[in-house]
């Protein structure tokens, strides 16, 4: 009976530091969110799997400046996370949300650029990390009524366009992850 | 003894070559500014733009040009460069920084191997423009590009061997702005 008991105790103990562990270990998109939830108290919503799903697939393309009609993000690769309807209002300390950013992304991740307009409470956050051969690219976006978090995985030749153009190519990586076609 | 004479004659070169090369490879880390204490003023900014692309990611994207006769030259430029870094702040009105809040940015570049290129000017009204170049002999280690009005701050930090010249090429690209600067005039631009 302690035997068994003891068992139970370990599989539950097992069960619930799972999740945990997965979120304590986690490779900066899920921090990322946390901490515009956290700064802005705010909530995120999730989006169900086959919507998302749909979503991905209606979009095929996305513009290059100055070059041909080509999916940037790996097919698939896309993770992303919405907040509509909400109010982001950094009250007067958008720097302390940027350094908070950069402090949960530092190590794995590198901000390639960084846009803040306080008074109209918009931001572009661009982080990109090396993933094999490969490479991650994530892109927060804020306004004052909703915010959006992306991740993709791309590869090297759109990395060095995102890098020539990183306001452009951001906007269109989001853009991707989020437009329904026509 | 004298077995030991010649591998000392052998090993001593290789030694000198190798803090040669760390003692470059030092210098060209110091042309990187530290730009970071300047974020307190993104809070009363009306638009902060900070790029920062360090030498792995422009070896990346170096690696990914060339394949256009347009772009060798930039594939040729970027190949040697060691970072971009970018900071820009937009007031809504004037004044609204200080020069002291500046003043950790423009003492690093009173010293530290930096000198001031004279001549140079804004093309754009009421703008004042100081370009720095950090030099190991002949070569250029890094640039420094400083834009002040009195309704912007602009701050471009080039670590590697790069010219004002060469600067234009990367201006509109991989978050340099366009700095509208008018060069220094060369014996040549005066006999024209």
């Amino acid at each position: 009976m302690k035997t068994k008991l003891t068992l139970a105790g370990l599989m539950l103990a097992l069960a619930c530091s799972l999740p945990f562990s997965t979120q304590a270990g986690g490779d900066g998109f899920n921090e990322a969110v946390k901490t515009i939830e956290q700064f802005y108290h705010v909530k995120h919503q999730s989006i169900p799997f086959l919507a998302r799903a749909g979503m991905k697939a209606a979009r095929t393309a996305a513009k290059v400046r100055g070059g041909d009609w080509k999916r940037l993000a790996e097919a698939g690769s896309v993770r992303m996370v919405f907040f509509e309807d909400q109010t982001f209002d950094s009250r007067g300390q958008i720097a302390s949300f940027k350094a908070s950013l950069q402090r949960v992304l530092s190590g794995e991740w590198s901000a390639i650029t960084q846009t803040l307009a306080p008074k109209d409470e918009e931001q572009c956050h661009i982080f990109v990390r090396a993933a094999g051969n490969k490479f991650h690219v994530l892109v927060i976006t804020i306004e004052r009524h909703e915010a959006t978090v992306v991740q993709a995985t791309v590869a090297p030749d759109v990395l060095a366009q995102l890098l020539k153009d990183p306001e452009g190519m951001g906007k269109s990586i989001t853009d991707e992850a989020t437009t329904r076609d026509p | 003894m004298k077995i030991l004479f010649q591998t000392l004659l052998k090993i001593v070169p290789v030694i000198l070559l190798l803090l040669l090369g760390s003692v470059i490879t030092a210098t060209a880390q110091n042309a990187k500014l530290e730009l970071d204490q300047l974020d307190a003023l993104a809070n009363r900014a009306s638009e902060t733009v900070d790029v920062k692309l360090d030498e792995h990611l422009i070896q990346i994207t170096s690696k990914l040009f060339g394949k256009d006769p347009d772009e060798a030259e930039i594939r040729d430029l970027l190949k040697k460069l060691k970072g971009i870094y970018v900071k820009s702040f937009s007031f809504a009105k004037e004044n609204e920084y200080s020069p002291a809040e500046i003043e950790s940015v423009l003492a690093q570049l009173r010293t530290g191997g930096w000198s001031k290129i004279v001549g140079v000017t804004s093309k754009k009204e009421g703008e004042n423009v100081d370009v720095y170049v950090m030099s190991v002999g002949d070569q250029v280690s890094g640039l420094a590009v400083v834009c002040l009005d009195p309704k912007e701050i602009t701050i471009v930090n080039v670590v590697g061997p790069i010219d004002l010249d060469k600067l234009s090429e990367l201006e509109g690209s991989f978050g340099v702005p366009d700095l509208d600067i008018a060069r220094p005039k060369t014996k040549k631009d005066k006999e024209n």
